[in-house]
């Protein structure tokens, strides 16, 4: 490559990323779902002409390494068929790594007659058909009951819309006009980046966006195969189980990993993982590598703008009809426990070569559905609360409480949103510390949130698992952090308190309470090297109590005016110092 | 509103400099001054200033100020000890945030730390419904307990925000006249006047950053007032607000968060003043400093805003000029990444060490040095000659830096840069027309500030732009866009509700509601109310969606009937300009409505000027990317041009503050009034 085009390539770059910016600004700003608009959960690209990824600005990082392999599938589907204007549709769950929720909405880009890049987004949808509104369901035993499946049909072909596609999806789902409103959102963000890609295209030449990238994937492959290189050689790795596929509550449902270091590559092998699983916590094969090769990418270039340079240094052993490699027609709902549990193995296999880099183990993802389907009882709605919770200390900071742990960049929904939404009131949304690890570095906080139904008629759904060999494991001797629970009329004699993922629970009458408790983050490193300062801050806070301060912490403190302090002649003594 | 005293002053602080510009306002004639910007002493700096401009203070009948002491307060986060009062229960509000991983690969990423923290965090009963009713009235009595708490452990600000305060503010006016009343003279800020906006965690931010610089301002204004006022200053002071107008020194002591953009906001309101004369009504705005290119949008005559920023990483609610600053200026620095990426800025070298050719011990390659050892500056004649420039230190820079490990000739590696940073720029742009949907080829780009005239023909290229326009003195222009700002009061209220018959007077009524309010503040300015002009305006969105989209209500547009009608026509239109798709009669939804009341001042005059030197004929040998090679090219004094002088690039334009490049292919046209028009030569 000449001279003259490095900095033209950069240039290429920078717009592709800019382009996918403006995708995602008009997917957010057009969307009806809050798990669009505030949640974000979702995935912006642009990709080559063979499906590899250029460039991204991702909600969820899952989707973007996923999304080749769907563009890819639908380029085997329709070879020399695909057409200037042509809107394409795809969720199935084995194609796109995630779950039928999630659904893909591509185009082709055409220069002068030429195929030159696909534009794509997906998307979470707030309903796709099947047993349970809003997905997520926690006991299917087959893909089909898990809503309606799109490979690659045409959902606009050369401009002209297909009205029997969109009928069928407005006839499948129970919002038909949120769901209608986001897919008018994810075509828009399709066309915006169909014209940027155009105008690159008018400016540079085709020829130039192809040369360009490909020198920028090769020099991004080179830089992470040079950041490999500097890894120790050898073979880590680590395993954890989930409780349950919701099915079957005694198998043995282990995912194991082992990360195999050797020279410029790495090898994953899921190998000795469980079997696919009855019930739908498998996660389909590309959503498996697009999760690791993400964490690696994290850990070791995290602030690159991602593209496919990232990914092609590594090799996966992972044959099908494991429960991360499962074949249709396993179920594969709730595929998002085993997304964390491979982002927390990765952590927990590359501590020792990577000590700066990985955190303590965090929370397993958790949240609230409420749901009307009979409007009976007032109108329909399906609301998704994902919640935040605790993610592990650092190896310099304490651990944050943030949505999700290793996926991506997913606000909360405003209470003052949710409430002007949905029949429902927020009674009290707190941080609740008690879950937490304890650490030199603490593990982020969970968060205690309560919930008034202000009608009747409505289920509940609550996301949780692993509340037996905990994600939130501790690093280096902090604790483990404790797993979420959820608590209907708490503190009456109707309490029901649920500990694992429950669904279906209803219909629940007008004047219920829920609460729901997420986990926290694991510790890292002793409690007792934990900075005196720091515990009194905590105790001051109110994150710590006096009395554990003094027996995990080793640290005494006492009430001093309106406050406290640190008797230091008795930390001292405690700390053995 | 007349005036009767002879100068008018406006007084914009940077962060090296603070600039005075003085308009007689009779002559119309203007009067420069400068004085370094020490933050520990800004207001006897500006006294200072003053008594330079060599005039009786009593003659002068305003001062206009753009001040920097809030918004450096919140990036250094250095501010008064603020206490919180919130709904019981969401007292963690500002500290659990959105949760969100702003860099979506970085694990151990973490957000802003609370201003907060949670120990001055107090929560008092009281509730509102979505609707604003009343659920649980206010406990006084639990209030006073928590504020007394507060002020034990030290608190000199209070913030406070209840849930749904947006809908009725009955609770904060409550709470905030109880807690006056018991503690007269205390740093109060209520969400509802601060931001009447929904997003909990977004508004309480905004309050408590309010809080948190509220004192420090207030300090500062008064202690400028009262210097002002010992030299016998007895005339109104103003302060620019962030949406470009200005309000009296008290409105903006006590919500000093909507003045964080008092600096940038001066260019781009003058920006809109001398667009106006030249008759353009689509310009790009872009301002060209040391460290950041701030780049503001004028659309169809009208300045855009926007209703929220971020600063320092947290979110800031209110009205403000959509100013995009990004990391790029002269200082910029060009480095290359882990993997040999070619990168310029966002960090910069700033005024110190400042570029390697300033010879003040930077090392690192900077924008200036390669336009240096390009031959767009003269070594011995930057600031007309006050800085004697190291060209051979800048080649140096560059060739070990960048060219070598690159493998490229150093004048093509100096050109990189500045192809790179043009770039950068260009996606600024970009991101303020193209992602909304606005074709740059359709605007002027008026290029100020510093480096305004070096940036201007290369920038316009990259995006096509037509038209650009380098003003009388650029490294001057903020300062000198003060003067021509007026008087704005905003007024919003978030009222989430169809947008139908049956709710429409309630909108008319909440619009008369805050228009009065708006055109009440403006009045207290000393306008009469049929001098102040008002600006209605709504948000919209289809029913269903969360975002909304602002469409401003003609004057035409009165009636609950023609609102209905128009509003939706035009949400209609901007929702297909701006995402390709929008049905005409789907359900509509109103959100926020918004008022803005603005008490009109006389601008200063624009007036011809002549050429007022002659010049040698001089050339220098100049890179041009066009050209591939150096050129012999003409060097030209800015003053000596006549009006209505055209130059055919190649050339350079120097004056003592800046230079304006014009490379072949481009024609330059000085006009009457002295301002450069660049634009390319028609092939």
């Amino acid at each position: 490559m000449s001279t003259v085009d490095v900095v033209l390539a950069e240039i290429v770059r920078n717009r592709l990323i800019a382009a996918t910016d403006e995708m995602a600004k008009t997917l957010i700003r057009t969307a009806f779902n809050p798990l669009l608009y505030e949640v974000q959960d979702f995935g912006v690209s642009i990709l080559s002409p063979t499906g590899e990824l250029w460039a991204e600005t991702p909600g969820c990082t899952i989707f973007s390494r996923t999304l080749p392999d769907v563009v890819r599938a639908g380029l085997a589907r329709w070879g020399t068929e695909l057409a200037d204007g042509d809107v394409l549709i795809a969720n199935d769950p084995y194609e796109t790594g995630t779950h039928i929720s999630d659904t893909s909405v591509y185009m082709p880009v055409f220069f002068a007659g030429r195929l030159v890049a696909f534009c794509g987004t997906t998307a979470h949808w707030a309903d796709i058909g099947g047993k349970n509104p809003g997905g997520w369901c926690p006991d299917t035993t087959d893909v089909y009951q898990e809503g309606i499946c799109f490979r690659h049909q045409k959902l606009v072909e050369a401009g002209v819309r297909s009205v029997a596609v969109w009928d069928l999806i407005a006839d499948n789902v129970r919002v038909p006009a949120v769901v209608k409103g986001d897919l008018e959102a994810q075509i828009s963000a399709c066309l915006q980046g169909r014209e940027r890609v155009q105008a690159l295209c008018t400016k540079y030449g085709a020829a130039m966006l192809q040369q360009g990238m490909e020198y920028v994937i090769a020099r991004t492959d080179r830089s992470m195969r040079d950041a490999v290189r500097a890894l120790v050689d050898g073979e880590y790795g680590a395993s954890i189980r989930l409780d349950s596929d919701g099915v079957n509550p005694n198998g043995d449902f282990r995912i194991n990993l082992r990360v195999i270091v050797n020279g410029d590559r790495v090898r994953f092998s899921l190998l000795g993982s469980a079997a696919s699983t009855l019930g739908p916590v498998n996660m389909p094969a590309p959503g498996t590598r697009g999760t690791l090769a993400s964490v690696l990418k994290g850990l070791l270039m995290p602030h690159d703008p991602a593209n496919e340079g990232h990914a092609q240094c590594m090799d996966y052993e992972l044959p099908p009809g494991l429960i991360v490699s499962p074949v249709r027609p396993a179920p594969v709902d709730s595929y998002g426990y085993a997304l964390e549990c491979l982002t927390e193995l990765m952590f927990r296999s590359l501590a020792g070569i990577l000590p700066d880099q990985c955190p303590a183990g965090g929370f397993q993802i958790s949240g609230v559905t409420l749901s009307r389907s009979d409007a009976r009882y007032g109108a329909p709605f399906v609301m998704f609360d994902v919640l935040d919770g605790g993610n592990g200390g650092q190896p310099a900071a304490d651990g944050s409480t943030m949505m999700f742990v290793g996926n991506g960049d997913v606000p909360n929904i405003p209470v003052e949103v949710l409430e002007t939404r949905f029949p429902v009131r927020v009674e009290r949304l707190e941080l609740e510390p008690r879950v937490a690890g304890a650490g030199t570095f603490r593990g982020g906080a969970g968060l205690r949130k309560e919930y008034l139904l202000l009608e009747g008629g409505m289920y509940t759904m609550f996301v949780t698992e692993n509340s037996v060999d905990p994600t939130a494991a501790g690093c280096r001797g902090g604790s483990n952090g404790l797993p979420s629970y959820m608590e209907i009329e708490p503190g009456t004699d109707r309490e029901q308190v649920f500990r694992a993922r429950v669904a279906g629970i209803g219909p629940l009458p007008e004047g219920t309470r829920l609460r729901a408790t997420t986990g926290g983050g694991g510790g890292w490193g002793p409690p007792r090297l934990r900075d005196t300062a720091a515990v009194l801050a905590d105790v001051r806070n109110g994150f710590l109590n006096v009395e554990d301060a003094e027996q995990v912490y080793g640290v005494a403190i006492v009430p001093a005016g309106h406050g406290f302090r640190i008797d230091e002649a008795r930390t001292a003594v405690l700390r053995g110092s | 509103m007349e005036d009767n005293t002879r100068y008018r002053l406006s007084i914009d602080v940077g962060g090296t400099f603070m600039d005075f510009v003085l308009l007689d306002e009779q002559s119309g004639q203007l009067r420069i001054e400068k004085q370094p910007s020490l933050p520990t002493e800004l207001a006897r700096q500006c006294l200072k200033g003053i008594m330079q401009l060599g005039v009786d203070i009593g003659s002068i009948g305003k001062i206009f100020h753009g001040m920097t002491v809030g918004i450096n307060a919140l990036l250094q986060e250095r501010g008064a000890r603020v206490g919180l009062i919130t709904t019981s229960g969401f007292r963690d509000v500002l500290e659990i945030g959105r949760g969100a991983r702003k860099e979506v690969y970085n694990y151990l990423y973490k957000g802003p730390p609370p201003i907060v923290e949670r120990c001055l965090r107090r929560e008092v009963p009281e509730r509102l419904t979505p609707r604003g009713e009343v659920l649980l009235p206010i406990d006084l009595a639990a209030l006073h307990r928590e504020v007394d708490a507060l002020l034990q452990q030290g608190v000199d600000a209070l913030a406070i925000t209840f849930l749904h305060a947006y809908a009725n503010p009955v609770h904060e006016i409550a709470a905030r006249d109880a807690i006056a009343a018991r503690h007269p003279g205390l740093a109060i800020s209520v969400s509802h006047e601060i931001a009447s906006e929904w997003r909990e965690y977004e508004r309480t931010t905004t309050t408590v950053l309010n809080a948190f610089i509220q004192p420090l301002v207030r300090n500062y204004i008064d202690s400028l007032t009262h210097e002002l006022s010992a030299a016998g200053y007895r005339q109104p002071l103003a302060i620019i607000q962030s949406n470009g107008g200005v309000c009296s020194a008290q409105n903006a002591s006590a919500r000093p968060i909507r003045t964080l953009m008092s600096g940038p906001a001066g260019g781009v309101i003058g920006a809109k003043f001398l667009s106006d004369h030249l008759g353009h009504a689509n310009v790009i705005c872009a301002d060209v400093g040391g460290t950041s290119y701030d780049v503001a949008i004028i659309e169809d005559g009208c300045i855009l805003e926007r209703s929220e920023t971020e600063i320092a990483r947290r979110p800031v609610v209110g009205s403000l000029i959509d100013i995009t600053s990004i990391g790029a200026g002269g200082g910029s620095i060009a480095w290359l990444d882990h993997r040999q990426g070619f990168r310029v800025g966002p960090q910069s070298a700033g005024a110190a060490p400042g570029p390697v050719c300033f010879g003040r011990g930077g090392t690192e390659p900077t924008v200036t040095d390669a336009h240096l050892i390009l031959g767009r500056l003269d070594p011995a004649n930057f600031l007309g000659g006050r800085m004697p420039l190291d060209a051979e230190a800048a080649r140096r820079a560059i060739e070990t830096r960048i060219a070598a490990p690159l493998g490229l000739e150093l004048q093509v590696a100096a050109d990189g840069i500045l192809s790179i940073i043009e770039a950068n720029m260009a996606n600024a742009i970009r991101s303020k027309t193209v992602a909304r949907g606005l074709d740059p080829r359709e605007f002027v780009l008026l290029s100020y500030g510093g480096g305004g005239g070096l940036f201007a023909a290369g920038v316009a290229a990259e995006l096509e732009i037509p038209e650009v326009v380098v003003p009388v003195a650029p490294a001057n222009f903020s300062a000198w866009g003060i003067l021509t700002t007026d008087y704005i009061e905003d007024a919003a209220r978030t009222l989430v509700m169809p947008f139908i018959d049956a709710t429409i007077d309630n909108v008319c009524a909440t619009l008369a509601e805050l228009e009065s309010t708006a055109v009440a503040a403006v009045a207290g300015y000393g306008f009469a109310p049929q001098e102040v002009r008002r600006v209605r305006r709504m948000d919209l969105r289809y029913k269903g969606q969360e975002y909304t989209l602002t469409v401003a209500l003609g004057e035409t547009c009165v009636t609950g009937r023609e609102i209905l009608v128009q509003a939706r026509r035009d949400f209609v239109a901007a929702h297909r300009r701006l995402y390709g798709h929008g049905e005409l009669e789907s359900d509509l939804e109103v959100v926020s409505l918004r008022c803005r009341a603005i008490g009109p001042v006389r601008p200063p005059r624009l007036s011809a000027t002549a050429s007022t030197v002659t010049s040698t004929a001089r050339t220098r040998p100049v890179y041009f990317r066009e050209a591939g090679r150096f050129v012999e090219t003409p060097i030209l004094e800015r003053e000596s041009l006549r009006p209505g002088a055209v130059v055919e690039g190649p050339a350079v334009i120097e004056e003592w503050t800046t230079t304006t490049l014009l490379p072949p292919g481009w024609r330059v046209e000085r006009d009457a009034m002295g301002n450069l028009l660049l634009r390319p030569v028609s092939k």
